[in-house]
């Protein structure tokens, strides 16, 4: 079962692949270093030292990644060491190993993942005020 | 102050959300601090604390429970520690449940954390 589901996700990437569909890949035992930009998807599953701005970023559960990674969909099953900056969803799976700062819009972390260091949610300005949801129903009178 | 009492808590009337992580016959005691409980100081038990209310202090026992309604400035203490509420300042568990309703600041320091979708965490995470 878990042969075809990885088939299925071969045939996908391929398919990818073959659509120019801006899909990188730095494949298991494969060591790159540099600055990537404008990939949609990127599967890190090798080793990778450097930035990378992607739509989508997948570091797998051999990946190990140091240094910065800016994209809207996060998931994280390997080690980063760095900073990851989130626009939508991140996604912290139970394999993955983390050091350095988190910004994230929302944050799922797996039961079992390690995580260290600053993790800050993005935009909203925290405010303890602590105030019940003080604003009543305010019901327009219609038809004056 | 009766709210500090210990209620024999029986098995036939657990709370059902969390019945899957309490080993139903360990836990006698559980108090439970209700939504209008403010409290300045600290509050240690032994098994189980389901808060409700706003303290600016201390809470430690071994099963933390904040609510919804829950706000602690201060800090928390505890094996297994449930937020669904706002924290300000310093969480110390083993297993450490965040869920989607939770405001934390500060830091969480943990064995084991478990973070829901929604949460809003500004902190400094550690593991041990």
């Amino acid at each position: 079962m878990l042969a075809t589901e990885k088939e299925s996700q071969e045939t996908e990437s391929n398919d990818l692949n073959s659509n120019d569909s801006k899909t990188l890949v730095v494949g298991h035992g494969v060591r790159l270093e540099g600055k990537i930009d404008g990939a949609m998807v990127s599967d890190i599953a090798g080793n990778y030292n450097g930035k990378i701005k992607s739509d989508s970023v997948n570091v797998s559960q051999t990946g190990i990644f140091i240094g910065d990674i800016t994209g809207s969909n996060i998931n994280i099953s390997g080690k980063v060491e760095g900073t990851i900056n989130s626009d939508e969803q991140l996604n912290i799976n139970q394999s993955a190993d983390i050091k350095g700062t988190i910004e994230y819009t929302s944050l799922k972390v797996s039961y079992g993942a390690k995580v260290q260091g600053r993790i800050q949610h993005k935009g909203v300005v925290h405010n303890f005020n602590n105030s019940e949801e003080d604003a009543p129903n305010i019901n327009n009178e219609d038809n004056i | 102050m009766s709210i500090f009492g210990n209620k024999e808590k029986e098995e036939n009337q657990p709370e059902e959300k969390f019945n899957f992580q309490l080993g139903s016959k360990d836990i006698v005691n559980q108090s439970t601090l209700a939504k209008d409980v403010q409290i300045h100081g600290s509050i240690e038990a032994k098994d189980y604390i389901n808060f409700d209310g706003s303290i600016t202090g201390t809470i430690k026992s071994k099963t933390v429970n904040l609510g919804r309604t829950s706000y602690v400035k201060g800090t928390v203490t505890a094996d297994q520690i449930t937020i669904e509420g706002e924290v300000d300042g310093d969480i110390q568990g083993k297993d450490v449940y965040i869920k989607s309703s939770a405001k934390i600041k500060g830091t969480i320091r943990y064995s084991n954390i478990d973070i829901q979708d929604g949460s809003i965490i500004n902190a400094d995470l550690s593991y041990s």
